[in-house]
């Protein structure tokens, strides 16, 4: 079994997304940068660094959000998307579409906020649902059944609306998917902030998941004040998942899987879980990145299919050696 | 000193059943209670309504001080209690999870110090834990975890210790440390309430309370003849209770 | 010659008079015995042309999405791709289906008995082929002035494009995310008869999924997009750097001309008449 310490282990992550923000940079549209072209320059500055940054902080928001909410619900396959956040953020996009055009007023309200306003949005009502329906944070199960009936009953509002005006349809999709393509400085400075305050809420809580991890019971018997440190960490885990699913669409898997590779190498208190999560979550989703833009130049993947490849194929690896290592 | 703990419980009543009737408890402070009876008595949920775990129907109070009067961080450096079948913590090395006992120590926030690094070391000794503390808790037996989850409650280093089953997959010669460990804090003038499953050591403890359907049938010594003729009702004639090597031995027959 | 005498003969004597042989777009054959008078359509684009050859009122029902011509939508809607109501298709007692390629029905409607016939215009060689087709369907034979009518349609429009405007470069965005319509998209086509360049070239198929990087590199001097995908276009990074941003030669449609931008049908002149005042509105003064 890899133990590694969770110093080299943050550096090993931060190094491999320093590696995956060159390639970014060096892979585009048009292949291997010509750096003697000036309007490359444009290009490198505007678009590819922020875009390759801006997937960097998504996938640590989603990292963070897929190790707080699986400390959270002591459940390992637990993913950002619980709680209804991404049928939340897929219906406020998609009402967003289809009624751009039909009024004045929803254009000029929509050219207001935007479309990643409207997702940010979205993902807090959807959350917010979550827990109204479930009659505050006291009893795991039922915000997790809450969760799921939310996101049924959304995702039935979203299909609604895609038969309503049936031409955003390829859009949604490329919401569903994943996409990284739209992002610049301003993207990255908003999720950076929502980041640094969904770490340090995640720090201040950390001590709760712990406990948390003994069950129930014994975190109260430690004197752990459960129900307050619920809400913040729902809160916190909102946010987190809000401000990625706002600029990138729905990417799979990361927030699921960024834990779990830490975990399997590193065993350590939730504090430095959740920030070797955003690393490492980072990192995965740069690389898909990478991969996405640059496999059928200038063509692009969706962000969302590489990584549920990527994680999909990383699951399986899992299983196989877990069941491997029970055969004793 | 360890506190004195009285509950006096109407009803705990979980999904329309009512678990506990009529509770009237009295757990003295420097003492080994053992609180025994038949599956689905209501012992683990009278463990957890006396930590303060389980709502409930009536109070319970602490060294004179309703329970629920007292500070969370408080009321857990004055008790400790462990559960039955604790699963998770599995990515965890063991050390970790034993610190964690000393969360009621520390301000929120602050890195373990150097006292509770000893008392971590004392209470994984005192369990045989130490020599795995690097190992995580997923990757030991049955029985290596549950000495690491009880090396945790002594961690807390509470007066009190409640502990429900503590000696589940511990063979012989492990339940006979575990006494020895209950002696010893008991004779450091803490108190012990352990719910136990093995008739055979309940009978060594101070005091044994019996349980049976929700309600207290007899709490007493466990040398007294009347607490050996109502073990034989509750569990039945098929019981045996002799004295062996000056102890007192229950035997099924 | 021979051969071709013999098939002849052998087809007037097998086939009823009036009947006609159909291939249709999945290379299979279907006998019409007689001109169909219910006819059910499933694709938009197809009840357009039925209804552009004249035999609207011949039509009993249609897919969710066919709305035009108006007299359509009192007709039985009769589902998606996904969601075909063939029980209540079955029920309408149609002479002829019409679907589309990608339909999931056909198999279940030709095991009833109905025939069926499928068909996809995704080019104007599609949209002339398909008139042909379908008009050999109803028996009806101007399909061949109704092509040329919307040819001539589109070269009208072609001739409203002044001269300045002629080889500018366009890029043409179908949806967000982001799609764009190539060279080889019947959108592309359209843009080659209105003498406009497109920056997105045919060997990348015709709606590839781009990289937004691309477009600030080829620099277009028109973009055209629907309004649903227009938000934040000018926010785009790097995008206000193209010319097309910043000269504001941005063409936004209105939603409600997004069937006539994106259906290969008879209302392609349409289509075409939009793009070329896009053009003259933007490039021409």
């Amino acid at each position: 079994m890899i133990n590694i310490r969770p110093g080299l282990l943050l550096a090993l992550l931060l190094a491999a997304g320093a590696a995956c923000v060159l390639a970014g940079v060096l892979v585009g549209s048009t292949g291997w940068a010509d750096l003697r072209d000036e309007g490359m320059g444009i290009i490198l500055w505007e678009i590819r660094l922020p875009r390759s940054l801006g997937a960097w902080w998504a996938g640590a928001l989603l990292g963070m959000a897929g190790a707080m909410s699986q400390g959270l619900f002591r459940n390992p396959l637990a993913d950002p998307y619980l709680l209804g956040s991404a049928s939340g953020a897929g219906l406020a996009v998609a009402v967003a579409l289809a009624l751009t055009g039909v009024s004045p007023q929803t254009s000029s309200l929509l050219a207001h906020i935007g479309l990643t306003g409207m997702a940010f949005v979205g993902t807090l009502l959807g959350v917010g649902l979550t827990l109204m329906l479930a009659r505050g944070v006291e009893q795991t199960l039922r915000l997790l059944l809450a969760g799921v009936v939310v996101g049924v009953v959304l995702n039935a509002l979203t299909g609604l609306a895609t038969l309503w005006a049936p031409d955003i349809l390829r859009a949604m999709q490329a919401f569903l998917l994943g996409n990284t393509g739209l992002l610049g400085w301003s993207s990255v400075t908003v999720m950076a902030a929502c980041g640094i305050a969904a770490l340090v809420i995640g720090l201040l809580a950390s001590p709760a998941l712990d406990a948390l991890a003994l069950g129930e019971a014994t975190a109260a018997s430690l004197g752990v004040r459960l129900p307050l440190l619920r809400l913040l960490l729902i809160l916190a885990f909102a946010l987190a998942t809000g401000a990625a699913v706002a600029q990138t669409g729905i990417v799979a898997f990361v927030g699921l899987v960024a834990p779990h590779l830490v975990r399997s190498v590193c065993p350590t208190l939730h504090g430095r879980l959740i920030g070797l999560s955003a690393a490492a979550g980072g990192a995965l989703l740069l690389a898909a990145d990478v991969l996405a833009r640059g496999l059928i130049r200038p063509q692009e993947l969706p962000v969302g299919l590489v990584t549920a490849l990527l994680g999909g194929l990383y699951l399986l690896v899992l299983m196989h050696r877990r069941s491997g290592s029970t055969q004793r | 000193m360890s506190p004195d703990l009285q509950a006096r419980i109407q009803r705990v009543r979980i999904d329309g059943r009512d678990l506990l009737r009529d509770i009237e408890l009295d757990i003295p402070g420097h003492r080994w209670t053992a609180i025994v009876g038949p599956n689905g008595a209501g012992k683990s949920t009278l463990l957890r309504a006396i930590a303060g775990l389980q709502r409930c129907e009536g109070h319970v109070q602490l060294a004179g001080r309703p329970l629920a009067d007292w500070p969370a961080p408080a009321r857990a450096r004055q008790i400790a209690w462990m559960g039955q079948q604790e699963t998770g913590a599995d990515d965890l090395l063991a050390l970790d999870v034993v610190m964690l006992g000393r969360l009621p120590h520390r301000p929120w926030l602050a890195p373990p110090t150097a006292a509770d690094r000893r008392a971590v070391q004392a209470a994984m000794e005192a369990t045989q834990s130490w020599a795995w503390r690097e190992r995580r808790l997923g990757s030991l037996s049955g029985g290596e975890r549950q000495r690491v989850l009880l090396a945790r409650a002594l961690a807390v280093d509470a007066p009190l210790m409640l502990m429900d089953e503590p000696l589940a997959h511990l063979d012989p010669p492990h339940q006979a440390e575990w006494m020895a460990l209950v002696r010893g804090r008991v004779a450091a003038g803490h108190g012990v309430v352990s719910v136990l499953h093995e008739l055979h050591l309940a009978l060594q403890a101070d005091h044994l309370v019996l349980m049976a359907e929700g309600r207290i049938v007899h709490a007493g010594a466990p040398a007294d003849p009347v607490t050996h003729s109502a073990l034989q009702r509750i569990f039945g004639p098929r019981l045996h209770i002799a004295q062996l090597d000056g102890r007192w031995v229950a035997l099924p027959l | 010659m021979l051969e071709r005498l013999i098939t002849t003969l052998l087809l007037a004597v097998a086939l009823p008079a009036g009947a006609v042989e159909i291939k249709d777009d999945l290379g299979q054959v279907t006998q019409i015995p007689a001109p169909p008078q219910r006819i059910v359509s499933l694709l938009p684009s197809l009840t357009e042309t039925v209804c552009e050859l004249g035999a609207c009122a011949r039509l009993v029902g249609v897919d969710r999405y066919s709305n035009f011509p108006a007299q359509v939508n009192a007709l039985p809607k009769l589902g998606g791709m996904e969601d075909t109501n063939v029980e209540l298709i079955a029920s309408l007692k149609p002479d002829v289906v019409l679907v589309a390629v990608s339909s999931r029905v056909s198999e279940r409607l030709k095991a009833l008995g109905i025939k069926v016939v499928a068909l996809e215009p995704r080019s104007y060689k599609d949209v002339q082929r398909v008139l042909g087709i379908i008009g050999q369907v109803l028996g009806v034979d101007d399909a061949q002035r109704v092509w040329r009518h919307i040819e001539a349609g589109v070269a009208a429009a072609a001739s409203s494009v002044p001269a300045r405007a002629r080889g500018v470069k366009v890029y043409y965005e179908v949806a967000s995310g982001l799609y764009a319509a190539g060279e080889s998209s019947f959108v592309g086509e359209t843009l080659a008869r209105l003498g406009a360049g497109n920056i997105i070239p045919a060997n990348l198929g015709p709606f590839p999924k781009i990289n937004p990087e691309y477009v600030v590199k080829a620099n277009p001097a028109l973009i055209m997009i629907g309004a649903r995908g227009s938000e934040g276009l000018t926010e785009r990074p790097g995008w206000n750097r193209i010319d097309a941003v910043k000269r504001g030669r941005i063409c936004v449609f209105r939603t409600e001309d997004g069937d006539i931008l994106a259906r290969p049908g008879p209302r392609m002149a349409e289509a075409a008449q939009i793009m070329a005042k896009c053009l003259r509105e933007k490039v021409g003064p």
